[in-house]
C-alpha cells in the first residue's frame, strides 16, 4: 500500500502498535521541551528519547536519512552565516581577513540543535504511524469528519491534480499552444492552462461531494471503523504525565527565565 | 490534402517503467481512414500520441509527411495534426463557444476571414451553432464533446485523430460524428480513430488496425480484419455485430453493415434457391 | 421497491420541466434499462430517485418518490444513503480519496452507517469477490484501471447492501470487457441479491441482452415501457433518437425487402437475430 506526501513505513514494533494520540503526545513534548530548555537540552533529547525510540520502531535508518537530508544543508549554512556575521564575543578562528565568531557558532550550535529535534520527533511520528489513523483517532476525540477528510484526501489527490494538469498541458500543445518560449510567450500560456484545471477540478468536487453523500458520509448515528485503534488506561496515563511534565518545564523555564 | 504517416519500429516505455509499444511499424497513405482496435492498455493511446508529437519514441520513428516527430514541437505538428482528446474539461478554457473554437486556428495563424469560415464550418458540422455564444459550461458533457471536436475539426489539419469519438453519445450524436467522418473522408484528410465501438469502425473506416499488448497484430481492409475471429478474441475485443450474425448463420462473405447483412443475405438465398 | 407518482421537476434558474408526469413502479430483483437522447432527463430521474434532487440539485419538485419506503423528499441524503446507492459515469470521481486501500474504500460507506466491524470485512470481501477485485483489495484505489475503479465504486455501493441501485451511463468510459464486467455484476445482484436496478445506458445491445424491463424517456416524459424487445424494436425509438441496434436494423431491412417473414417479430438480440433469420430457412 502507497500512502502519498506520508513517510509512514510499516513495520511490526511496539512503537507502530502504540495509540496514534499517544506517538502525537511524544512528538508534541519533544517539539515543546526544544522550543524551551536551553541550548544542549535538545540534543539530549534527540539522543536520549527520539533515538532510542527510532530504534524501537525499527525506523531509526528512515529517521535519520531524512532528518539529515533537510537538517545538514540547513545546518552548514546556518553555522556558516552565524559564525561569519556575529559582531560580539571572542574569536573562534582567523582565516584571513575571515574571522569566525564563537558565540555564533555556539548561537547556530544550539539552533542545530532545536531543529533537529523537532523535525525529528514529527518525522518519527510520520514513520510510525498512519496519517488515517491519526485522523480517526482525533475524529473521536472530537476533530470535525470533514476536515479529517479533507487532510486525508489532499495527500492522495495532489498527484492526481498533476497529471490532470499535464493532460491539460498535453491538450492545449495540440492546439497549437507554444509552451516554450520567452517570458511573454509563457504568460500567454497560462489561461489555457490554468482555467480547465479550475474549472475541471470543481466540476471532480461536484461529482465527488455526491459521491460522498452516496457513501452515506451525512449518515447520522455513530460510525464504526475497520481500525481497530486499541488504547489502554497506561496509554492514557502516560499521555497524561507528559502533559503535567510539559507544563511544569514550562513553568519553571519561565520562572528560572525572570529570575535570570 | 491528407499527409502521410510513416511508423517505423517504434518501442515506446513510459518513465514509470511499463513498455507500452514494443515495436509497431506501419504505413497509412494521405487520405486513408484508420481504425486502431484493441482493449485497454494493448498501446493504442500510446501510439495515437506518438503521431502528434506528445510522445516520442524510445527507438524507432514517426515521420509526418516528410516531418520526424521528434524533430519537431507538438505546435508545430499540430499544422499538420489535430487531435480530438477523450475528456473535454481537459481543455475547454474560453468563455464562450466561438472563442474555444477559435483559439486553435488562431495558434495556427489563420487570417481573420479564415477563422471565422473554419469556426462557423466546424460549429454547423457538430450542430452547435446556435450554441455560439454561449458558455461552454451551460452545455451538457456529451455536448462538450461535440464542442471539443469542433475545436479539432477548425484546426482544418491534413491528418485528424479522433480519441473515442462516440463515448457517451446517444445515436442522433453518434450519426453526426458519422457523418462528419464521411465529409473528412470527402475531403481527403487522414484520418485515424480509436474506438471501442467497432460496429461504428466497421461502418466508417476502410483499414483497422488491431493492437494487443504493445503490439500490432492485425493490420488490413476492414472486411478483411473484422473477420477474423481469433485475432479479435486474442485482442479481447468483441466483433461487430453484423459480423456475429454473419458468422453464426454460415455466411461465406462477412457483411460489416446491416445493408451489406441483407445483400448478402439476398445473395445466399439467391444461390440456395 | 420504487414508486413514482406523477413526478415533475425543473432545475433552480432554468427554464422548463426537466421532468414531467413521470409514474413508475418497480418491483424488487428488476433489472430496468432507461434509454433516451441526450438531455431527456434520464440522470435527472436518476438523481430523483436517489434524492440528490431535492437535497443537492434546487429546484421545484412535485409529485411523490418513495424508494424502498422513504419518501425521497422527507429523508435526508445521509438517512437515503443506505437505502439508494447511485454509481455515476466517472470512475475517478467516484473514489472518496479517504481510504489508502481498496478494501479500505469499500469499507468507507460501511463505516458511515455504523456497521460492526466484523460485518464489515465480511461484507467488503464479499463485495470484492463478486466484483472480481479481491486480488486488488491492498493496493491504492487510484492505481486501478478506469474499468475496475468503475467496479469498485459498484462494489463500494453493494456492500452497503441497498435495496435499490441506480447507475448512470456507468459503461461509458469502459472497454468491453469492463462492460461485461459491469452488467455481470448487475445481473448477478438483480438476480441473488434481488437489488432493484435502474441503469440508465446507451449501448443498446447490452441493454437489450440483460434488461428485464426498458423504459424510453424523451424531454422529460416515459414514451414507453415494456420489455427490450418490444421497447427497441418499435419504430417510435428511431424516431425519438435512441436508435436501435444493428442486428435490429437488418431485421428490418430484410424484412421490408421481403426477404423474410414480414409477420416475424422483430429480434433485438444476437439469439433473437439468428433465430428471425433461421426460422425463415424452416
Amino acid at each position: 500500500m502507497t500512502i502519498p506526501f506520508s513517510l509512514y513505513a510499516p513495520r511490526e514494533s511496539g512503537l507502530h502498535k502504540l495509540h496514534p494520540l499517544t506517538k502525537l503526545a511524544l512528538a508534541g513534548f519533544v517539539a515543546l521541551c526544544a522550543l524551551v530548555l536551553p541550548r544542549a537540552a535538545s540534543y539530549l533529547l534527540f539522543l536520549l528519547l527520539i533515538v532510542p525510540l527510532a530504534l524501537w520502531g525499527r525506523v531509526f535508518g528512515r529517521l535519520m536519512s531524512a532528518a539529515l537530508r533537510v537538517a545538514l544543508p540547513f545546518a552548514i549554512s546556518l553555522l556558516i552565516i552565524q559564525g561569519l556575521f556575529w559582531q560580539t564575543g571572542p574569536i573562534l578562528a582567523r582565516v584571513g581577513p575571515i574571522s569566525i565568531k564563537l558565540d555564533g557558532i555556539l548561537f547556530a550550535v544550539s539552533t542545530i540543535g532545536r531543529i533537529l529535534a523537532i523535525l525529528s520527533s514529527f518525522v518519527l511520528l510520520s514513520l510510525t504511524t498512519r496519517p488515517d489513523a491519526l485522523m480517526l483517532a482525533l475524529s473521536q476525540r472530537g476533530l470535525p469528519d470533514v476536515i479529517a477528510y479533507i487532510i486525508l484526501t489532499t495527500l492522495q489527490i495532489i498527484p492526481r491534480f498533476q497529471s490532470k494538469a499535464q493532460t491539460i498541458i498535453d491538450a492545449q500543445r495540440s492546439r497549437g499552444l507554444e509552451t516554450e518560449g520567452g517570458l511573454l510567450h509563457r504568460i500567454r500560456a497560462l489561461l489555457p492552462l490554468v482555467v480547465p484545471l479550475v474549472l475541471s477540478s470543481i466540476v471532480d468536487i461536484e461529482e465527488r461531494a455526491i459521491a460522498l453523500e452516496a457513501r452515506a458520509f451525512s449518515h447520522p448515528g455513530t460510525k464504526t471503523s475497520l481500525f481497530d485503534l486499541s488504547d489502554s488506561l497506561p496509554e492514557r496515563i502516560f499521555r497524561w504525565s507528559l502533559l503535567a511534565i510539559a507544563l511544569i518545564i514550562v513553568v519553571v523555564r519561565i520562572l528560572t527565565l525572570r529570575s535570570a | 490534402m491528407g499527409e502521410s504517416i510513416r511508423i517505423e519500429q517504434v518501442a515506446f516505455t513510459y518513465p514509470t517503467g511499463i513498455r507500452a509499444l514494443r515495436g509497431v511499424s506501419a504505413s497509412i497513405s494521405p487520405g486513408e481512414a484508420v481504425a486502431i482496435v484493441g482493449e485497454n492498455g494493448a498501446g493504442k493511446t500510446t501510439l495515437a500520441r506518438h503521431l502528434n508529437g506528445l510522445l516520442h519514441p524510445t527507438s524507432g520513428h514517426v515521420l509526418i509527411g516528410d516531418w520526424d516527430t521528434s524533430k519537431h514541437t507538438v505546435a508545430q505538428l499540430a499544422t499538420r495534426v489535430s487531435y480530438s482528446f477523450q475528456n473535454p474539461d481537459d481543455q475547454i478554457f474560453e468563455r464562450t463557444v466561438r472563442a474555444e473554437v477559435t483559439f486553435g486556428p488562431r495558434n495556427l495563424g489563420f487570417s481573420a476571414d479564415e477563422m471565422e469560415s473554419a469556426v462557423q464550418d466546424a460549429l454547423s458540422q457538430v450542430g452547435l451553432l446556435s450554441e455560439i455564444d454561449h458558455h461552454p459550461y451551460d452545455l451538457q458533457l456529451s455536448q462538450r464533446k461535440l464542442l471539443t471536436l469542433a475545436a479539432t475539426l477548425a484546426m482544418r489539419t491534413p491528418i485528424v485523430i479522433l480519441d473515442e469519438p462516440t463515448t457517451g453519445q446517444d445515436a442522433p450524436g453518434v450519426r453526426r460524428i458519422a457523418e462528419i467522418v464521411e465529409h473528412l473522408k470527402a475531403a481527403s484528410h487522414t484520418l485515424i480513430t480509436i474506438t471501442h465501438d467497432l460496429d461504428f469502425a466497421a461502418e466508417h473506416f476502410e483499414r483497422v488496425i488491431v493492437m494487443a499488448g504493445g503490439l500490432i497484430i492485425a493490420d488490413g481492409p476492414a472486411h478483411d480484419v473484422l473477420a477474423q475471429e481469433s485475432t479479435l478474441a486474442a485482442a479481447l475485443v468483441d466483433p461487430p455485430q453484423m459480423v456475429r450474425l454473419a458468422l453464426a448463420l454460415g455466411f461465406d462473405s462477412i457483411p460489416l453493415t446491416p445493408e451489406e447483412f441483407v445483400l448478402a443475405l439476398k445473395n445466399k438465398s439467391g444461390r440456395s434457391s | 421497491m420504487i414508486d413514482v407518482q406523477n413526478l415533475s421537476f425543473s432545475y433552480a434558474g432554468f427554464p422548463g420541466m426537466a421532468l414531467r408526469g413521470i409514474t413508475l413502479a418497480m418491483p424488487k430483483g428488476q433489472l430496468c434499462s432507461i434509454v433516451g437522447p441526450n438531455g431527456a432527463g434520464k440522470s435527472t430521474l436518476c438523481y430523483a430517485l436517489s434524492g440528490f434532487i431535492p437535497h443537492f440539485y434546487r429546484g421545484v419538485l412535485k409529485g411523490t418518490v418513495r424508494v424502498s419506503g422513504l419518501d425521497v423528499a422527507e429523508s435526508s441524503l445521509g438517512e437515503l444513503a443506505g437505502a439508494v446507492g447511485i454509481v455515476v459515469q466517472n470512475p475517478f470521481n467516484q473514489i472518496t480519496g479517504a481510504r489508502f486501500t481498496v478494501f479500505e474504500e469499500v469499507a468507507f460507506g460501511l463505516e458511515n452507517l455504523g456497521v460492526p466491524r466484523d460485518e464489515i470485512i465480511s461484507r467488503v470481501a464479499e463485495s470484492l469477490a463478486l466484483t472480481g477485485l479481491d486480488s486488488m483489495h491492498d493496493q491504492s484505489p487510484f492505481a486501478l484501471s478506469g474499468g475496475q475503479q468503475q467496479r469498485l465504486a459498484i462494489a463500494a455501493m453493494i456492500a452497503m447492501r441497498p435495496a435499490v441501485l441506480i447507475l448512470d451511463e456507468p459503461t461509458s468510459q469502459l472497454d468491453p470487457i469492463g462492460t461485461r464486467e459491469v452488467f455481470g455484476v448487475l445481473r448477478r445482484l438483480a438476480a441473488d441479491q434481488h437489488t432493484t436496478i435502474v441503469l440508465v445506458e446507451h449501448k443498446l445491445e447490452w441493454v437489450a441482452a440483460y434488461s428485464d424491463r426498458v423504459i424510453a424517456i424523451v424531454r422529460g416524459q416515459i414514451v414507453a415501457d415494456g420489455t427490450a424487445r418490444d421497447v427497441l424494436t418499435s419504430d417510435l425509438i428511431e424516431e425519438i433518437g435512441v436508435g436501435s441496434t444493428r442486428l435490429t436494423r437488418a431485421a428490418r431491412l430484410a424484412r421490408a425487402q421481403k426477404l423474410v417473414d414480414s409477420q416475424a417479430a422483430l429480434p433485438v438480440t444476437l439469439v433473437q437475430t439468428i433465430d428471425f433469420f433461421e426460422q425463415k430457412d424452416r
